[in-house]
């Protein structure tokens, strides 16, 4: 069981008009792995998680949860959505959202049951929110917000979490309390893939990275990714200063 | 028996108007509430206006239809039926413009409603011999003459909407918050949005009747706004929507009696009235509570200013009168602070006399630190000592942690402030277990090396036996505070300047025996390792 990965795309190809958003990528990715996606702007980073959770089709190849096709793993993929496309101002609570992760284990003339209610309990108390359970979402901190929806996918009983740029545009202690969460939700066995827009930290963050644009150009880990020639030719000269990310930082162990 | 029939058909044929017109504008109003409510968080506003002006072409079109083909006059259900298909080809050729060209949505809605709103126009212009219809009625709408016919297409519409409402609670709410989670666990997400478009199609040509194609909007949103600023659950706000909806209707009703109006504006009027009262007057997101949040915000300064005050005592407690004495503000506004530093745990108090919890002498030493790094920048530039005080007690509330260890470290690691007093060491980043620069270690710190960072010509300077994993502990900083003088366990001594200490990276291992009391408590009990 532990060969089969939890995330296996291959060959895939998305394209939404002549030119493709994904072309040919193909990539393994371990279960309870914490994973990097980077590359510049419209390389297809959010095309490719969109793929992974069967929101988009691919036009050929496949994807595979847990070695099952993706279209017959409704559920068992939890998306946590770019903070700046949630509604913060939405009438929902804390504990109605992570509710909304067993919306899909129930059929639609159904009542949520007791047990329902309790599995979102201990997702809440998972990520430490529960107190906060009658509370508006848009009433929490950043770094709280996004344990919420943390939560929301526990509930859905979720082993692979997709997550796209949940630290953009966030303050640098958010950016920590986030990081912590995604720490712990790797130490549960949970598979993770995180779209991510800042090379410096990509690093010190990730177990793993992918350097996407349309194809794959490195997979691996990050010291292996984050070659400056390979950068700047995926950049295509974006970025000037990749030397220093390379040499050990200040704050490494 | 048959003399209370009786009864109840005289009482009927005299109010049979009053009671359709009550029961159809009660009806309605739930309707609107309860879909106004997904049509606010959608943003769909401007779409039921746009739904509204389409019926005209709908109605028109069933007329002429049923007049031409059957011969027969004003027949309502076609009307109502043409009115809803009137509707939703609104809605999709709006949906196909939007998708198909670099038209953006809002542009669509307005140039497909008017276009279609201008056809009905033209249309019962050009067949006004046929079609004889009070156009006047469908822009005014009127719930006094609400047919038998309108009664039982509202009552279907009704039963309908709140059918659909009830049964796809969640997939609707889900479809709204967050349509990508929505469709990665299989709700089908489009045919939700035409359901629901279904929905606020229907319930708009409802409505009409009462309010008119003009004011139709102000039905459907108004009351749906209204429980928005009340509520943070959806399921609370469908039920307070149908509750001003209903409200709404009632006064405007009556009010429409009373001062003999058109029912249609005095319901809308009721219902922005009751809006502007909610803005007003809600608990969390009206207009007086906001205001009166804002005004009761102590300002994070005349806390801070609190907060140094405390820490002069030296750990001891301090009365009231001395805060009031010593803090510039009022005596109020003083009392807030204290309240609010109470709240946060950093003080406690007991009657007239507060003393700092151990929180809360860490957070006034980190200002304390901020301050007198400030005091020692602007001395160093230069400020004449009269005004370092001033200059630095304005500038300590900037004590981001990244400014204040820049300052820290451009100003060599100093000791003493200007006037001769200690700078609190780094306490947020010095702690037991903690990587950090040796230059932040103070006097009996002890800790071991890890490694050496950076190349700018430091390592040559940084002595081999300072090896990792060798166990210093810190001695007095001599040559003006220039070299930190490092003991070794073997007995040697080291001395490194600022760019060697910097380039030493140690894991700290023991801080000074007695532990924080004060200044002048720690630095007396320095030196005896």
């Amino acid at each position: 069981m532990s060969d089969v990965p939890a995330i296996d795309v291959e060959h895939v190809t998305v394209s939404y008009g002549p030119v493709p958003a994904l072309l040919d990528v193909s990539v393994k990715i371990p279960a309870g792995t914490l994973v990097g996606v980077i590359g510049p702007n419209g390389s297809g980073k959010s095309t490719l998680v969109k793929a992974i959770l069967g929101f988009t089709r691919p036009d050929f190849g496949s994807v595979r949860i847990f070695g099952a096709p993706v279209e017959r793993s409704k559920g068992r993929v939890a998306y946590v959505p770019q903070r700046g496309s949630v509604d913060w101002d939405f009438p929902v609570t804390v504990g109605e959202v992570a509710l909304m992760g067993r919306y899909g284990n129930v059929r639609w003339w159904r009542e949520l049951t007791a047990d329902d209610r309790q599995l979102a309990d201990e997702a809440l108390k998972m990520v430490r929110m529960s107190e906060f359970r009658g509370r508006q979402i848009g009433q929490l901190s950043g770094g709280q917000q996004q344990r919420v929806f943390m939560a929301r996918a526990m509930a859905q009983g979720a082993d692979v979490l997709l997550l796209d740029e949940p630290f953009a545009g966030v303050d640098a202690a958010t950016e920590s309390a986030i990081l912590d969460v995604l720490r712990q939700t790797k130490a549960s066995g949970r598979t993770l893939v995180v779209v991510h827009h800042d090379l410096a930290t990509a690093a010190r963050y990730f177990d793993a990275l992918l350097l996407l644009k349309q194809r794959v150009y490195a997979y691996g880990p990050p010291m292996a990714v984050l070659q400056p020639d390979l950068l700047s030719e995926v950049y295509e000269g974006q970025l000037q200063v990749f030397n220093a990310l390379t040499a050990p930082r200040g704050r490494d162990r | 028996m048959s003399e209370w029939l009786d009864a109840l058909d005289a009482w009927h044929a005299m109010n049979s108007h009053l009671v359709r017109a009550l029961l159809a504008g009660s009806l309605v109003s739930i309707v609107c509430g309860v879909i106004g409510c997904f049509v606010i968080l959608r943003r769909m506003a401007f779409l039921g206006d746009a739904i509204a002006h389409a019926m005209l072409a709908g109605v028109v079109a069933g007329y002429l239809f049923m007049k031409l083909v059957f011969g027969a006059e004003a027949h309502a259900p076609a009307m109502l039926f043409g009115s809803l298909l009137a509707g939703l080809i609104t809605v999709g050729m709006i949906g196909f413009v939007a998708r198909m060209s670099r038209i953006k949505e809002d542009t669509a809605i307005g140039i497909m409603y008017t276009g279609i709103f201008a056809a009905g126009g033209l249309l019962a212009s050009l067949f006004s011999q046929y079609v004889h219809l009070d156009l006047l009625h469908f822009v005014t709408g009127s719930v006094l003459a609400v047919e038998m016919a309108d009664l039982w297409m509202i009552g279907f519409v009704t039963v309908f909407v709140v059918a659909v409402v009830v049964l796809f609670f969640r997939a609707l709410q889900l479809t709204s918050f967050d349509p990508v989670m929505a469709a990665s666990i299989g709700i089908p997400v489009v045919a939700v949005d035409y359901l629901l478009t279904v929905c606020t199609s229907m319930v708009v040509v409802s409505a009409v009747n009462i309010v008119g194609v003009i004011q139709v909007v102000g039905m459907l949103v108004t009351p749906a706004a209204t429980a928005y600023l009340l509520c943070d659950r959806l399921q609370r706000m469908l039920w307070a929507s149908a509750g001003f909806a209903i409200s709404s209707f009632l006064v405007g009703y009556w009010l429409s009696t009373a001062i003999n109006v058109a029912p249609g504006s005095s319901i809308v009027v009721a219902s922005s009235a009751q809006f502007l009262l909610v803005l007003a007057v809600a608990p969390r997101y009206g207009l007086i509570s906001d205001w009166l949040r804002r005004r009761q915000m102590v300002p994070q300064q005349l806390v801070e200013d609190v907060l140094s005050c405390v820490l002069k005592a030296l750990g001891s407690s301090v009365d009231m009168s001395v805060i009031y004495e010593h803090v510039a503000g009022q005596r109020d506004r003083i009392r807030d602070a204290v309240r609010a530093l109470e709240r946060k745990a950093l003080l406690e108090c007991r009657g007239e006399v507060v003393r700092l919890t151990e929180a809360g002498e860490r957070e006034a030493r980190r200002l304390l630190r901020a301050h007198r790094l400030w005091e020692t920048y602007l001395q160093r530039l230069g400020t004449p000592t009269v005004e370092l005080h001033a200059h630095a007690h304005r500038l300590e509330h900037l004590h981001d942690e990244d400014a204040v260890d820049y300052l820290d470290d451009q100003l060599g690691h100093p000791l003493l402030d200007p006037h001769g007093k200690e700078i609190p060491e780094d306490f947020v980043h010095l702690r037991l277990g903690a990587t950090v620069k040796a230059s932040l270690l103070r006097q009996g710190w002890r800790a071991r090396v890890v490694r050496v960072v950076g190349s700018g010509g430091g390592d040559a300077r940084i002595p081999a036996t300072l090896q990792p994993g060798v166990v210093v502990s810190m001695g007095k900083r001599s040559a003006g505070g220039q070299l930190w003088e490092l003991h070794l366990d073997s007995g040697s001594a080291v001395a490194l300047d600022h760019q060697a200490a910097d380039a030493l990276l140690v894991e700290v291992l023991e801080a000074p025996r007695a532990e924080t009391v004060g200044d002048s408590a720690r630095s007396a009990n320095r030196g005896d390792e």
